[in-house]
Order: C-alpha cells, then sequence, then structure tokens
C-alpha cells in the first residue's frame, strides 16, 4: 500500500455538443486523435494519474454528452465535483455564447458552496481548423467574458495536434486542488460526544 | 416433527419440497428488459474510446436479464425513447443497430436467462469465459481453480487463507486487467459523488471511472425517483445499496441470494460506521466532494477479513452470535467478574475467544446487537496491534448507536482471548485498565483462562458423539467429551444418518451453536460450499414474499439439506446426499434434544438481557 496520500479530483467537462470535449479528454488522456465524430452518450469516464508538485493526483474526468435531452442526468453527475471545464469551439460563435448557459446550469445543479470561487477553466478548441482561417470568436473577447467570470483561466487547445492540452489539465488539477484543501478539516466532527450513551442505553432498539 | 410438504416425493436431482420452492424472481423478466437495457447502454456506451467503459459495458450490456424492482419499468421505458431518438439523430447508426441486436438477443434469452449472447460476447473479449456455462457453485470454484492455478492469483477466497491480517490484495490491478474482471465478488463503496472509498480487488483510485460509471447508473435510477437494488447479467448479479451518501455495490457470480449479497453489504456498511461513525454523513452534507478514503486509511485489513467471514462464519447471515463451550460454573464466574466491572461505569464488558463469546455482561438492560458483536470481533481480529500492546479505541456500535463513539479498551489476555471493555468517557483508559487487571487475576485464579484454552482445542459439539438414544443423554458435553465415540454410534459417512453438520440457532438467546465440522467436510472449500447452501436456505426460509416456513426439506447433489424453523429455535442440517428422509428427521429431533440437554454449556444463558 502506497504510504503518500493520493487525492482525487472529479472534473467535470461540459460543453456544446460537437466542441471537442470528448477528443480533449482523449488527448489527455491516450495521446489519440480521431476525426470522426461519435456523439457521447450521457457520459464517459476516464480516469489520469498526474503528479504534480511531488503530490499524486487521480484526475477523474466525467466527460459528458452535449446534447440538451442529457442535462436531465443534472445533479447525480456534477455533485461533488472539484473542477468545471467549459470547453467551446473557436469557429462556432453559439458554442461560446452558450458557456454561459453552461455555467450557471453547473453551478445551479452542483450548488457549490463557494459558487463564486468554484474553479472553472475556459478551452476555446480546435484553433487548428483551416489555420484559424474559420475562426469567429477572438481570444481577446473569450478572454474578456473569462475575466468577467472572476477571472477564469483560458486556454486555445487543439485536441487534434495536442496543443495546450497538457498545459490545460495541469491548471485544472492546480485548481480543483487549491479549491479542495480548505474543505478538508471536518475529521474531528466525527468524533461524537459517548457520554450519552449511558442515557441511550435504555432507549436502545435491537 | 411437523413437516408441512414432507410427503410430497421427488426424484429430481435438485430438489426442493418447500411449498413455494420457486425462486420468485425468475419469472419477472418482462417486456422491460431492453428497455433497461438501452438504458444502461446510454450512459456507457462509447466503449472504444475507453477501456473503462468498456468493462462496465462488460457487466451491463450483454444481458441484463433483470431489474428486481419491477417500479422500474415506468422510468425505464421512458428512457428508452430518449434513447432510441439519440441514436436516430445524431448519426449513430452503429448504436443504432447494436440495441437491435441486443433486442433480440434478450428476447431470445426469456427462456434462458443466463443466455449465450452473453457468453459468446464475454469469449470474444477474452475475460471471463470461465465463469459461463458452469453448473453449480461447487462445480464451478472447482473448474476455476483448477483452469487458473497457473494464473498468478485468480482464485477465490479459499487460497487467500493464512493471510488473515493482510491488507488489501491485488492493488495492482483495476478494471482493464484480466485477472480483475475473473474475480468471483467484487465488494465497492463509493460516495454519492461517485468517488471511490473502498474495492476489494484492486487500486480504488485506478478504479475512479468504475466507480464514476456505478454512481451514474445509481444516481440515473434515482433521478427518475426510483431505486435500483439488482441488475442480473447473465451469471453476475450487482447488488446496490445506498445509504446516505455513501453507495455500495457487490457484483458476484457466486450465485448467493440476493438477500444474501445485500445482508453482507449492509455489514460492510456497518463495518465503516463501527470505524468511523455516521458523522460522515454531515461532511457529505456540507461538502459533496468530500473524499473519505483518507479516513479510512490502514483499514484494508479489517474489511478483507470481514468479507473472508462472509463465506467462513455463519454469523453473518444468521444474525446471531456462537459461545465458547464451557461448563457451566466456569462462565459463570466469568460472568460475575465482568459484571463487577460492568457496575463501575463500564457499558459494556466482553470476553471473546476468536470469534466466540466467553462470557458478555452489559450495563443495566443495555443490549449488544449480535452484528455488532460480529463486526467489532473482526475489528479487532483483524488489527495486529491489538495483540501486541493494550489498546484504547474509539468504536462506533453501528446498531447501538449510530452517531456516537463509545471507547473501547481492548487486551489480549493470551494468543486467542481477548476482553474488550466498552465505555462512553474518553478519560476512562487507566480506569478501565485497573479494571482489566482485576479481571485477568480472577480469571487465571478461577482457572477459566485455561478452561477457555481447553475448550477452543477441544472443540466443540461432535456429530459422532450426537447420543444414539434417550438413555445414553448425559447432560454434560464434557462428560461426552471424555468418552470415546461408540462405534456402533458411526453409520456410513459422517455421523448418525450421515448427519454431517449442523447449526442450531437459539431465537430468544440470539445465539447459535454449529457442530464442527467432520469428515468429509475438511477442506475449507467444502466448508464453504455447505456455508453457501445454509445461506441460501436461510434466505428462502426468511423470504418476506413467499415465507414464512416451518420446514424444507432438500436434496441436490451435495446434501439433504433439513431446515426446521419454531418459534423457539432454527436448525439447519446437513446429511449425506443419500440419506433418508425419515431418519434424517428423526436424528434432528435428537439434536434439538441433545442442544437442549448440554445448552448450558454452550450458551450464554440469563446474563443476557435479551434471554427472556
Amino acid at each position: 500500500m502506497p504510504s503518500r496520500r493520493r487525492t482525487l479530483l472529479k472534473v467535470i467537462i461540459l460543453g456544446d455538443s460537437g466542441v471537442g470535449k470528448t477528443s480533449l479528454m482523449n488527448q489527455y488522456v491516450n495521446k489519440k486523435f480521431s476525426n470522426q465524430y461519435k456523439a457521447t452518450i450521457g457520459a464517459d469516464f476516464l480516469t489520469k494519474e498526474v503528479e504534480f508538485e511531488d503530490r499524486l493526483f487521480t484526475l477523474q474526468i466525467w466527460d459528458t454528452a452535449g446534447q440538451e435531452r442529457f442535462q436531465s442526468l443534472g445533479v447525480a453527475f456534477y455533485r461533488g465535483a472539484d473542477c468545471c471545464v467549459l470547453v467551446y469551439d473557436v469557429n462556432v460563435q453559439k458554442s461560446f455564447d452558450d458557456l454561459n448557459n453552461w455555467r450557471e446550469e453547473f453551478l445551479i445543479q452542483a450548488s457549490p458552496s463557494d459558487p463564486e470561487n468554484f474553479p472553472f477553466i475556459v478551452l476555446g478548441n480546435k484553433v487548428d481548423v483551416d489555420g484559424g482561417n474559420s475562426r469567429v470568436v477572438s481570444e481577446k473577447k473569450a478572454r474578456a467574458w473569462c475575466a468577467s467570470k472572476g477571472n477564469i483561466p483560458y486556454f486555445e487547445t487543439s485536441a487534434k495536434e495536442g496543443i495546450n492540452v497538457e498545459e490545460a489539465f495541469q491548471v485544472i488539477a492546480k485548481n480543483a486542488l487549491k479549491n479542495g484543501e480548505e474543505e478538508e478539516i471536518y475529521l474531528p466532527d466525527t468524533i461524537d460526544v459517548g457520554s450519552t450513551s449511558q442515557q441511550r442505553a435504555s432507549g436502545c432498539d435491537c | 416433527m411437523t413437516s408441512d410438504s414432507s410427503s410430497r416425493s421427488s426424484s429430481s436431482d435438485e430438489e426442493d419440497e418447500k411449498s413455494t420452492g420457486k425462486k420468485p424472481n425468475t419469472n419477472s423478466i418482462d417486456n422491460s428488459l431492453d428497455a433497461i437495457e438501452n438504458q444502461l447502454s446510454s450512459i456507457s456506451f462509447n466503449a472504444p474510446i475507453d477501456e473503462n467503459t468498456a468493462t462496465f459495458a462488460d457487466y451491463n450490456h450483454e444481458s441484463v436479464s433483470e431489474i428486481n424492482d419491477g417500479s422500474l419499468t415506468e422510468t425505464v421505458g421512458e428512457r428508452r425513447v430518449i434513447s432510441i431518438g439519440e441514436s436516430s439523430s445524431s448519426r449513430g447508426t452503429g448504436l443504432w443497430t447494436k440495441n437491435m441486436e441486443v433486442e433480440v438477443e434478450m428476447d431470445g434469452s426469456m427462456a434462458s436467462p443466463s443466455s449465450s449472447g452473453y457468453a459468446g460476447e464475454r469469449g470474444s473479449s477474452g475475460s471471463v469465459s470461465v465463469t459461463s456455462g458452469c453448473g453449480s457453485d461447487g462445480v464451478r470454484e472447482v473448474r476455476d481453480n483448477g483452469s487458473t492455478a497457473g494464473d498468478d492469483g485468480v482464485n477465490s477466497l479459499d487460497t487467500d487463507r493464512g493471510q488473515w491480517t493482510s491488507g488489501k490484495r491485488h492493488a495492482d490491478e483495476d478494471d482493464t486487467s484480466v485477472s480483475w474482471r475473473k474475480r468471483k465478488k467484487h465488494f465497492f463503496i463509493l460516495s454519492h459523488s461517485g468517488k471511490p472509498i473502498y474495492s476489494r480487488y484492486g487500486d480504488e483510485h485506478k478504479l475512479a471511472g468504475f466507480s464514476a460509471t456505478l454512481q451514474a447508473i445509481i444516481s440515473f435510477v434515482e433521478n427518475g425517483g426510483d431505486r435500483v437494488k439488482l441488475v442480473r447479467a447473465g451469471k453476475h448479479q450487482v447488488v446496490f445499496l445506498v445509504k446516505g451518501p455513501i453507495y455500495l455495490v457487490c457484483i458476484s457470480c457466486t450465485e448467493e441470494p440476493y438477500e444474501s449479497l445485500r445482508g453482507q453489504l449492509e455489514l460492510l456498511y456497518g463495518q465503516m460506521i463501527l470505524i468511523l461513525t455516521r458523522s460522515v454523513d454531515r461532511c457529505f452534507e456540507k461538502n459533496p466532494k468530500f473524499d473519505m478514503t483518507p479516513l479510512l486509511g490502514g483499514t484494508d485489513a479489517v474489511f478483507y477479513l470481514l468479507i473472508h467471514s462472509f463465506s467462513q462464519n455463519p454469523a453473518t447471515f444468521l444474525h446471531a452470535y456462537t459461545c465458547l463451550p464451557l461448563a457451566y460454573a466456569t462462565r459463570q464466574a466469568a460472568g460475575a467478574i465482568l459484571q463487577d466491572v460492568a457496575d463501575t461505569g463500564v457499558v459494556f464488558a466482553i470476553l471473546m475467544c476468536k470469534d466466540k463469546v466467553v462470557s458478555l455482561v452489559g450495563l443495566q438492560k443495555a443490549s449488544l446487537h449480535p452484528d455488532d458483536m460480529l463486526l467489532m470481533a473482526n475489528f479487532v481480529m483483524s488489527s495486529e496491534s491489538f495483540r501486541t500492546s493494550e489498546s484504547f479505541s474509539p468504536i462506533c456500535l453501528p446498531r447501538y448507536n449510530p452517531m456516537a463513539f463509545l471507547y473501547a479498551y481492548v487486551h489480549y489476555l493470551d494468543a486467542d482471548t481477548y476482553l474488550i471493555l466498552l465505555t462512553g468517557s474518553s478519560q476512562a483508559f487507566f480506569h478501565l485498565k485497573e479494571c482489566r487487571i482485576r479481571i485477568e487475576t480472577v480469571l487465571s485464579k478461577s482457572n477459566v483462562l485455561s478452561e477457555v484454552q481447553r475448550s477452543m482445542s477441544e472443540g466443540g459439539l461432535r456429530i459422532d458423539q450426537l447420543p444414539v438414544d434417550p438413555s445414553a443423554r448425559s447432560g454434560s458435553l464434557f462428560h461426552l467429551n471424555q468418552r470415546k465415540p461408540s462405534p456402533e454410534t458411526v453409520v456410513g459417512v459422517g455421523g448418525p444418518a450421515g448427519l454431517l453438520h449442523f447449526i442450531y440457532r437459539s431465537i430468544y438467546l440470539d445465539q447459535y451453536v454449529s457442530s464442527e465440522f467432520a469428515s468429509p467436510i475438511n477442506s475449507r472449500p467444502q466448508q464453504k460450499r455447505l456455508y453457501r447452501a445454509y445461506q441460501r436456505l436461510y434466505a428462502s426460509m426468511h423470504d418476506k414474499g413467499v415465507g414464512p416456513h416451518k420446514t424444507q426439506f432438500r436434496r441436490d447433489e451435495n446434501y439433504v439439506l433439513l431446515c426446521w424453523v419454531t418459534q423457539d429455535f432454527e436448525l439447519y442440517a446437513a446429511f449425506d446426499p443419500l440419506a433418508d428422509k425419515a431418519v434424517a428427521i428423526r436424528i434432528c429431533n435428537r439434536v434439538c434434544q441433545w442442544v437442549k440437554d448440554v445448552e448450558n454449556e454452550i450458551f450464554l444463558l440469563g446474563a443476557s438481557p435479551f434471554s427472556w
């Protein structure tokens, strides 16, 4: 048994259908890319172990389906997330416009204890397409939106070329971890007063 | 002895004369099957990307032949529409075809729940062909052991023994390992956000994806206002238990009844509560992403031993405890000194020898549930550190008060005998230490400890000592023990009339007594097989749907099993498969008489508050 303490981080990937969520994850975990599109049904789960600042992490990546009809999976999927990754396609305006909905939907469903500081990260994907000529969302615009939502870290990525993918997930791990550490001091809570047991004794059900 | 159906006879191999003997679930496969299938597959069909998903699909998508809860149909039906919509709208022709195949398969499998489709698909993935097409549990075990002899560590519990206090085994595995998939019985604990807490085999973190999948299934059904209890997939059963923010799952191909597996999950949960209390629930309320794994650090051995005992210790399904046989006066002496200290603020004082109780005293009317005793004994026995020093440890008794810790002073008096003193005060260590010294002094002076050791080495009730006729009854086990078994009592295999083994459970006492294993049930696998048979018998006798039953006589290729339930006791007896029914019934009566004759010595009487 490894004595080193390991941390498990639940990472949710959200974004419109077809922006490349699964491809990003696949590039990150398996270093593979496929041009073929296959819609994710419900959700996919991948794990990746990373070492960061001399500590060991397991990223439990929840790759969700972009289609609206799967949003009924709601609470169950979002509950207990350590980090949320919002993905859009720099070549599709609507996918960028929808980021706001995704973010708000997540905050409603997951209802994190400190929504203001919940770690999001935004990825503008498919920067490789057409040499950047078909791009409709500028980096400036994207960064402005991120800044307005509490300085969300922003990366421009290409799942196909593997651009910035590793770097983005490094930040994901870092931010998820930063958010998690403050809330882990609950153990003393579990030690309850045992002295009540004598009174309880007579009324105990067996 | 009354038998409500013993007049019926049957010459079939598997003979079950219980009036409603059919398994209640066999016919419940209905039209929603393919819908369920769609539901599951829609969660995890994207297999090619990821091995994790593929594994899950292996478990579920070939032939989910049943979800035990009929009420699932509605949600599931709705889901099916969504799934079909999905496949037509998103260029998913491959998926559509796959669903069609599945539907056909399912229709075909109505006749035989373990469909050939299952075996076929499994075979092609090269993983679990071992488990398909096997007959009884026993046959499979033999075959497994044989076929995997050279396959590093693919084994059952039988080959695990000897490592009682070891931690987790096969920690290097994950859900992509062939060996992991071949394991016959998996246990998982996870949080409601899908974070792994415990896995019997493999590394929890590597199983994070698998764990997420389990959470997705549970939560999905929950979203529809329903609960998933059981999924059958070929030979595999997936049993779910939701305890607030804690989810427990067992995946098993051991053919144990659903009720037994669920009971094992309950015990697993209880063991976790014993270590942490249910205060962990509050942590999850405040912080859903709470990671419990660190809190359970170093407790792998506790769960390991508990899971081991599921197939070795009848207390895990009888919900009763057993006593070490002792002369009445000896047990009284032990009880008296325990009572002495109990009057000084000790909530419970328990003297145990391995998993057997020597004596037990509770403060006033406080009573100790047998399951709590099992879990506590398991906790103590699994931790090497208890053996080597006196310890003071917080312990929660889930049936007594799941929210609060008691404090347990634990001290081993000899290699097998240990004393547990439970108190509500965290300051009581030195007081309890004094109590222990007093107890230890009295116990050694009065020779209780040496008697305990003697009893331990001599063993308990032996079937070859079953008194032949009423005139030979002596009323004392210890008298009998000194007598050589007379040769004429041994007829054929085992004890008289082919008696192999029995368990007698006293309902009022919450205690059971089990005969010592004797030839031909010598090996662990044989003993495990017999316990599994008892377990099935217990589950069927206590089946709320078709029970309660008074008697059951069952003959298969391994045993004749006879069960008799009255208001006072339950008797489970195993005979040679060729045993004559009338004779077997007579022997059972004699066993009951024998147990009554020696009850002073095999049970803890009077002292226990729930006795009258």
